[in-house]
């Protein structure tokens, strides 16, 4: 052991840094969300109907939905292996406050499992006849959204994370939540088409981005310290 | 200042012997409020002129509904009492209002669609309150779930508090932008409260009794459930099992 005490942005860094090491190193966790947003796009032209027609009128909301189910299928690896393997406990016992080294959890979860399907998502959204003029539009708020999305779950996660089967509760305690995400994003792609100004329709969703990366990350270290004891 | 006051509410067994004494009384004023309400509304009231006599379940709709919105307040609030002042009565409130709330929820979607089915024409619409309305019955029903999940009381006590309070800052925010979301969609002109024209006092005086009716129906609600689980859960109690012994 060093005995140069580590400061709070050396703290983050590492778990960021930690993170991310582990999620390139295990590679299938990095595939699968991605996987599952491709497959669960690729169900609706199959269950709903193939007409470019129709399928451009559903699309924004078949990619936020898809999206939305991918990060909660991911969130699940969250917290669970450094739960069972003790690192969560040694982090939580760390001296620096566990607010930022969970908000470094989750920006390295985000960067893993949230940024690969915005980056895919016109690909899947030429796919589905998406309308031309609001590519741009589409991106920009699944940018802004899907971290949202990631922080709001990672309550969730927190908060069930000692349970041995949480899919579903997982689910029911998060998908309610994340209708206000899904509402302002489908709703500033079809303003884009119908020519509205977006600027408003952006900063909304940049004020959920500000709020939950600064109170959310308060509630999952609160939820932490009730599930691990 | 005299914090007695507040730490009586620390003590269970205090709590149900004054709501016992409480309880006759509450009792008494529902029965009298709902049977005035009640018939007022029922026969007394004169028939909308558009919606005929469906427009009487106004009546218990808008009650049903007005309390249902309390729920989320009231859990939050009491999380946060639970989480600071480590109040086990607190958490008794958390535990049983959180199905108590989905029934009201379900009673006021319930009624809201018989409402609807006359005056719009369906049972459901995606309009912004019967969503915002809907999806608070889930998150309700999700604290519920988290409640049996986990096992652990203390645990699940202090999981159940703060997924409360997270609730119900997002049941605020989902309210308004199912609003915004609705109101840029709005399909049809008949999505308002229909009861807002020429509403004098015949109208709205049998709703205040009603609504009084409702709020004390949920307060004896609260009360029986807080102090069913008080028994259960100090049921190794001296006081619990001397309760028993004389009854």
């Amino acid at each position: 052991m060093s005995a140069v005490r580590s400061t709070l942005v050396g703290a983050v860094l590492a778990t960021l840094r930690r993170d991310l090491l582990i999620a390139y190193r295990r590679k299938n966790d990095l595939l699968n969300p991605f996987m599952f947003f491709v497959l669960v796009a690729t169900l609706f032209p199959i269950g709903v109907s193939p007409e470019p027609e129709m399928l451009g009128e559903i699309s924004a909301g078949v990619l936020w939905i898809s999206a939305l189910l991918a990060s909660l299928l991911a969130m699940d690896n969250l917290f669970r292996a450094d739960f069972e393997d003790g690192s969560l406990e040694l982090l939580m016992l760390s001296r620096h406050p566990l607010y930022f080294l969970v908000l470094a959890k989750n920006v390295a979860h985000w960067l893993v499992s949230g940024l690969p399907i915005v980056l895919v998502s016109p690909l899947i959204a030429y796919m589905l006849n998406f309308p031309e003029g609001a590519y741009s539009t589409l991106v920009l708020t699944l940018l802004l959204g899907t971290p949202v999305l990631s922080l709001l779950g990672s309550i969730g996660v927190a908060l069930t994370v000692g349970l041995g089967s949480r899919g579903l509760i997982l689910a029911v305690i998060t998908l309610p939540m994340s209708v206000p995400v899904l509402i302002a994003g489908t709703l500033t792609v079809s303003q884009t088409l119908e020519g509205a100004s977006l600027s408003g329709y952006l900063a909304i969703m940049g004020a959920m981005l500000v709020a939950s990366f600064t109170l959310a990350p308060l509630a999952s270290a609160a939820a932490l310290r009730v599930s691990v004891n | 200042m005299d914090w007695t006051w507040f730490h009586k509410w620390g003590s269970p067994k205090w709590f149900y012997e004054l709501s016992g004494k409480w309880l006759p009384w509450l009792v008494g004023a529902m029965f009298t409020f709902l049977l005035i309400g009640v018939t007022w509304a029922l026969l007394f009231v004169p028939e909308d002129y558009q919606q005929g006599l469906t427009n009487r379940i106004f009546y218990v709709h808008v009650p049903v509904a007005s309390i249902s919105l309390a729920f989320f307040p009231l859990m939050a609030m009491s999380g946060t009492v639970f989480l600071v002042w480590r109040m086990k009565l607190a958490d008794v409130v958390v535990k049983v209002a959180a199905p108590l709330g989905a029934w009201f929820t379900a009673l006021a979607l319930a009624s809201g669609s018989i409402w609807g089915v006359d005056t719009w024409g369906t049972w459901w619409v995606w309009d912004g309150r019967l969503t915002s309305l809907l999806l608070q019955f889930f998150l309700l029903l999700g604290v519920v779930s988290l409640r049996t999940a986990l096992e652990d009381s203390e645990g699940a006590a202090r999981a159940c508090a703060l997924l409360s309070i997270v609730g119900c800052i997002n049941v605020v925010v989902i309210k308004y932008s199912v609003d915004w979301w609705n109101t840029l969609h709005q399909t049809s002109s008949n999505f308002t409260l229909a009861a807002d024209q020429a509403n004098g006092p015949e109208i709205w005086l049998p709703l205040i009794f009603m609504i009084v009716a409702v709020y004390l129906f949920f307060a004896i609600s609260l009360i029986l459930s807080t102090r069913n689980e008080i028994l259960q859960r100090e049921k190794r109690a001296q006081w619990v099992m001397d309760l028993v012994a004389k009854s």
